[in-house]
């Protein structure tokens, strides 16, 4: 990989402090002023730029991936319980 | 563990279908997870079907953090819908929904782990993987100079439809997937309740009984590593190309 020709000189925050916080940061958990300093070196680093946005997108992506299904007979047995323990409906006085 | 999000609510009275709406006061229901319990109670068994689709999968990667194979995971993770089936009609709605059955789940599947013995294996990995070692590969940055502690690899970017071509990507799913099935039993029960799950930071915290800086240090970490999987895959397909 190249070096990246966009590397800031924000002397406040290196992109290495930048890659460990990005995740704080993209849910405001980080104080303000580590929040402040963040937003400014990304807005002048192209590499860290591209790191944050791709941490975001696969925060995005999780929840969207098949997982392991349910198999068929534990399926069944489930809804035998759960018909088996449902509430009855009340009853008239 | 906070007893009234990870196990069974505390006893209290039963309460009917009909009184669900106003017996509900605790803050953590959407509007969503309060119309799926009210269709639970009346025995909709769709509903509970879109229970266990929704959370199964999460539930089976989430337990096989803590026993020996997937079988022990099956049962575990049956069991856990089990007690979810006994305990809705006490479930007073203190944490979420998800928040519920997953602190059900981590309960079991610590005391079925315990019980294989496997507890000694499970701190080795919290030694390792607690907090100390940095998320990202230390060599990607320089080392000296005047650009110290900056890139010196910096991840290529992705466009736009990047996200959309790796869902679409049998191979790619499988790349992100194995990810999350090799991440040691910490940062993988993070990572799902918080990017899975969508379980919000401070219940996560509750269930897990670790601070939230603790949480984002795991969170990151496991989000690298997955990132880093796409890029291996993302490398690979453009010298296929």
């Amino acid at each position: 990989m190249a070096l990246n020709p966009a590397q800031p000189s924000v002397p406040d925050i290196t992109c290495r402090e930048v890659a460990e916080w990005a995740s704080a940061y993209l849910d405001a958990h980080a104080d303000d002023a580590t929040q402040v300093r963040m937003a400014l070196h990304l807005a002048a680093c192209a590499g860290c730029e591209a790191y944050v946005s791709q941490i975001a997108a696969v925060r995005d992506l999780l929840g969207r991936l098949p997982g392991p299904a349910v198999e068929p007979t534990l399926r069944d047995r489930l809804r035998q319980a759960f018909s088996a323990n449902r509430t009855p409906p009340p009853t008239k006085m | 563990m906070n007893s009234a999000i990870a196990t069974h609510e505390s006893p209290g009275p039963i309460l009917s279908a009909a009184a669900l709406p106003g017996g509900f006061t605790g803050p953590s229901l959407s509007q969503e997870e309060r119309s799926l319990i009210v269709r639970l109670r009346k025995g909709d068994e769709g509903a509970f079907d879109e229970l266990v689709n929704k959370h199964h999968g999460a539930l089976i990667r989430m337990a096989l953090g803590h026993v020996a194979d997937r079988e022990a995971a099956e049962e575990v993770v049956q069991d856990t819908w089990m007690a979810v089936i006994q305990g809705l009609p006490r479930f007073e709605g203190r944490s979420s929904l998800r928040t519920w059955i997953c602190g059900i789940l981590i309960h079991k599947a610590k005391d079925r782990g315990v019980r294989e013995k496997r507890h000694a294996t499970f701190s080795d990995f919290e030694s390792h993987d607690d907090d100390h070692d940095e998320a990202v590969d230390p060599s990607r940055f320089h080392q000296n100079g005047e650009w110290a502690g900056h890139w010196a690899f910096p991840p290529q970017p992705w466009d736009e439809q990047t996200p959309e071509k790796l869902l679409a990507s049998r191979q790619a799913v499988a790349a992100m997937q194995q990810a999350i099935d090799s991440l040691p039993p910490t940062l993988k029960e993070v990572l799902i309740l918080r990017d899975i799950e969508g379980i919000e930071a401070k219940e996560a915290c509750e269930l897990l009984q670790i601070t939230e800086t603790n949480l984002y240090v795991r969170l990151h970490r496991a989000r690298e590593r997955v990132r880093r999987a796409v890029e291996i895959y993302l490398e690979g397909a453009a010298l296929t190309v």
